[in-house]
């Protein structure tokens, strides 16, 4: 298939002629195919937009009904940070709907947790019996003895309302199982979490954020544009040979770990040839001079004997981004749930890009925007009278309060400590797959004296529940509008599409059937359409609720930079500048700057567990879908060949895959897209709920052999801390 | 049915800039009933390599609505057949099941749909296409890999494409005459 071009005009003329004459013997019969399907005459499509939920990006999307079926779904070019697409996920979030094995009415456990007996309720049975439990605990153990606990979506306000109306300082949320760390440490140094203007950069550098696979928008596809165009040039650092590593100038099997290392050695090199920007770093920095002290130790000879670059090549990569500066940026990533070290980790990639001066500018990191919106005013409560069970004001004092620290969360409860917590409410999360440590998790599900579960299908959690409460699939309710704060800001709107399929609720009204069972309905005394009313009025354009029906979306296509650029401007801070050393850290205990410490490396004959996703898998529900399980039915272990031959493995045998949290079986895949001292493995696998019948008991789930460890700042949990034994089954 | 003259569809595709996502996969079942376990289109991966030195491509596929469609000539009932945009399509309402046209396409770009009992393949999205749309795979693409359009029309963004890169068709030596054009 060599260089050929072909002589189009030549075949052309042939075709024509031909496919005319056969063009008249059979248009009727085309006419017929596509009428075909349909039956009836249909009406005319109806096209509603509304924003997807498969995965945090909020896309925004054209819903195609036909016959009040859910026809195909669209993208809505209209948002710009979907940027006209829909991925795969998106795209099979009809199944969600039509699943034949979904959550259709509510479950009240009838034999032992986890046996999956189950008879059908009516929502009257499962509320009052909810409130009944949740009442009995509060009587016996205070409000602060239940749990509640969830992850982002447009109606988790509601039950986090519910918990904190209900008394209880136990809210837990997802973000320590995946940003908390980048957060923070962002926060740290300039008050926010900032964007990446990856559509204008010249040069990104990524540590382990595959982001041609763990698909973020607008970032993935600004990136793939700008560096498949040889605008940008993308240095990549990652254990696996993912498909980021294949797209970029430079790819580095780095030493797991290590990341912080090369950052500081960037910093050593930058610094210490004056190629930061001066003039910036005087104007918004502080601690400029004790951070030069600081990284001079680590020389980029040292860094290479730490992460296996080469010492040149971190020189050469760092005069490189210094140069592209400020439209250079060192990458912050999503799901940052990696090393013990994670904080600091991207508190040195935070420095490292403010030394270089790339803040609020084209091509750097810029400080999110953000459309103003209303907000629905609702009675207050009081604050709950215990202090939270993850006692995270003593052991994580810069983490943030409204989302807890899962996995300190998880230690406490299972030893009763300081108090006991023995009602547990969950809302569209499954802790078994999400939380390292199944094991541990299951413990704390059979410690608790009720297990009530909001959701729209059976996950493994829901299987050990008492009382599961089936959610209205997304395309089946209307939610509440969602401010996109980014470069390109966006207010996205999620409008019912069709009605709900089966005896299902939106969160909202599961919540208030609670609420009004437990004397709490003077909290929730209001309906979705006064609170989306309440938010959209002060919408930047006429009529603002009727263009977001329309619409769908609404938003700013032009970017702003260098709002923040005046020497006045104060940042969030203790000292109102971009902080470099950080005297809020010292004071709480932390290194002030990022101090390298080496991980700890598996002993000979055991392998680093590494995590990672697929473009069409995020979420461990996506697994079970069959528009999406099709493309990976069973997960596998990959291993490099070197360790696979030494241990006599060859794809597709199976293996025992061991460590201190449990055992999995699973097959091999010999890839030579691993480091030797590293194993992979999928997401979502191995579920214990039957109800999810593509992977009930099919490959196995990462929970079950993950160890429990976290970010000492941000309580974040560190998936990437798992060393296992490998051997066949 | 819309007016077809003159007009010649293709499909170009940048492929450096697939990330193999399966966007267009799942559209594409989505858009045209296909049955889980069968693909009008799908993600060729090429794997090389030993570690650490690797390399690894992504080539999205489908049907090539050649020019000189090899599928078309064989099928013994006219099922199979081609419009005169290059669209080719296969005629459910004639089509016996013998599956000659699959032997015959060199790309195998066709699947038996045994539900149906007929051979099945990439329509381009004729429907949509004729009511001024484009194909599902195209619209939905995250990179924006295919570039659909007509190549009589040198204003067109396909045409365009193909006077000012170079390119390369899979398979040229059948003389099918593909209309999948990839960039390099």
């Amino acid at each position: 298939m060599e260089g050929n071009r072909i002589d189009r005009r030549k075949f052309l003329q042939v075709t024509a002629a031909g496919a005319a004459a056969t063009a008249l013997v059979t248009q009727t019969g085309c006419l017929k195919y596509f009428e075909k399907g349909g039956g009836a005459p249909a009406p005319a499509p109806l096209v509603v937009p509304t924003a997807c939920e498969l995965c945090p990006n909020k896309c925004s999307v054209l819903a195609v009904v036909e016959g009040g079926v859910i026809r195909k779904l669209n993208p809505n070019p209209e948002n710009p940070k979907s940027r006209g697409m829909l991925c795969a996920r998106g795209n099979a979030a009809v199944k969600q709907v039509y699943d034949p094995d979904r959550l259709k009415q509510p479950l009240i456990r009838a034999g032992e947790r986890g046996e999956g007996k189950w008879r059908a309720a009516s929502w009257d049975e499962a509320w009052d019996y909810t409130a009944k439990k949740l009442s009995e605990i509060k009587q016996k153990y205070g409000p602060e003895g239940t749990l509640w606990a969830s992850t982002e979506g447009f109606q988790e306000i509601f039950f986090r309302n519910l918990g904190s109306a209900f008394g209880s300082p136990n809210i837990v949320r997802h973000p320590t199982l995946c940003l908390a760390s980048v957060n923070l440490a962002y926060s740290a140094t300039f008050g926010t979490v900032p964007s990446f203007d990856l559509l204008n950069a010249e040069y990104v550098i990524m540590s382990g954020a595959n982001r041609f696979e763990s698909i973020i928008t607008p970032d993935t596809m600004d990136l793939i544009g700008s560096a498949m165009n040889r605008k940008t040039k993308l240095v990549y650092l990652d254990p696996r040979f993912t498909v980021t590593a294949s797209k970029a100038d430079h790819w580095y099997p780095i030493r797991p770990g290590t990341d912080m290392a090369f950052i500081l050695a960037m910093l050593n090199v930058i610094i210490g040839e004056g190629r930061y920007d001066k003039e910036f770093v005087a104007t918004y920095t502080t601690g400029f001079d004790k951070l030069s002290d600081h990284v001079r130790q680590y020389t980029p000879d040292w860094a290479e004997k730490e992460t296996e670059i080469p010492a040149r090549d971190i020189v050469h990569i760092a005069r490189e981004f210094a140069d592209a500066a400020p439209r250079a940026v060192y990458y912050a990533g999503r799901r940052s749930s990696w090393y013990k070290n994670d904080f600091q980790m991207r508190r040195a990639q935070a420095i490292l890009n403010a030394v270089v001066g790339n803040w609020d500018r084209e091509g750097g990191m810029v400080p999110n925007a953000k459309i103003a919106m209303g907000e629905y005013l609702f009675l207050p409560w009081d604050d709950p009278k215990a202090a939270r069970v993850d006692e995270l004001d003593k052991n994580f004092p810069l983490a943030a309060k409204g989302d807890g620290v899962y996995l300190k969360l998880r230690e406490n409860v299972l030893a009763g400590k300081p108090y006991p917590v023995k009602g547990w409410m969950v809302y569209k999360q499954d802790p078994m797959n999400a939380l390292p440590d199944q094991g541990m998790t299951l413990k704390m599900i059979q410690q608790m004296d009720f297990v009530g579960v909001i959701d729209i299908g059976m996950s493994d959690t829901a299987w050990y529940a008492d009382v599961v409460f089936p959610e209205s699939a997304y395309l089946e309710r209307t939610d509440p509008v969602e401010a996109m704060p980014g470069i390109w800001p966006a207010v996205v709107f999620r409008q019912q599409v069709v009605k709900p399929v089966h005896d299902t609720k939106p969160n909202l009204e599961i919540v208030q059937g609670l609420a009004k069972r437990l004397n709490l309905s003077d909290y929730f005394d209001y309906t979705m359409d006064q609170w989306v009313d309440a938010q959209a009025k002060d919408l930047p354009v006429d009529n603002p609720l009727a263009y977001l029906k329309k619409h769908g979306v609404l938003g700013i296509a032009e970017p702003k930079f260098g709002g923040t650029l005046k020497p006045d401007h104060r940042f969030v801070t203790k000292s109102g500048k971009i902080e470099l050393f950080s005297e809020r850290l010292q004071e709480s205990g932390f290194d002030a700057l990022p101090v390298y410490k080496p991980p700890v490396q598996p002993p000979a004959g055991r392998f680093r567990m590494v995590l990672g996703r697929k473009g069409y898998f995020t979420h461990a529900n996506q697994t079970n879908n069959p528009w999406l399980n099709e493309f990976y039915p069973e997960n596998d272990l990959s291993i490099n060949p070197q360790p696979a031959q030494n241990l006599g493995i060859k794809t597709g045998d199976m293996l025992e895959v061991s460590s201190g949290a449990g055992t999995v079986r699973l097959k091999a895949r010999v890839t030579e897209e691993i480091r030797p001292d590293c194993v992979f493995m999928l997401h979502g696998y191995g579920k214990k709920s039957k109800w999810q019948k593509l992977v009930y008991g099919v490959g196995a789930s990462d929970a079950v052999v993950l160890e429990t460890a976290w970010d000492e700042v941000s309580g974040n949990a560190a998936f990437h801390e798992t060393f296992v034994n490998v051997r066949k089954a | 049915m819309a007016d077809t003259k003159k007009k010649r569809y293709a499909l170009v595709l940048d492929s450096k800039k697939c990330i193999n996502c399966k966007a267009c996969v799942v559209a594409c079942k989505a858009e045209n009933g296909v049955p889980v376990g069968k693909f009008r289109d799908w993600i060729t991966e090429e794997r090389r390599g030993t570690w650490p030195r690797l390399m690894a491509t992504f080539d999205p596929e489908q049907c090539e609505h050649c020019a000189n469609p090899s599928c078309v000539r064989v099928c013994p009932t006219g099922a199979s057949w081609q419009r005169a945009d290059g669209i080719v399509l296969v005629n459910y309402d004639d089509c016996i099941g013998c599956r000659y046209c699959m032997i015959a396409c060199p790309y195998n770009a066709r699947y038996f749909r045994e539900d149906l009992g007929v051979v099945d393949k990439c329509t381009l999205c004729a429907h949509r296409v004729d009511k001024g749309g484009i194909p599902a795979c195209v619209e939905t693409c995250p990179s924006k890999v295919r570039v659909f359009g007509d190549l009589e029309d040198p204003s067109s963004d396909v045409s365009q494409l193909l006077n000012t890169r170079r390119f390369l068709v899979k398979k040229p030596e059948t003389g099918n005459g593909p209309q999948l054009y990839y960039l390099l």
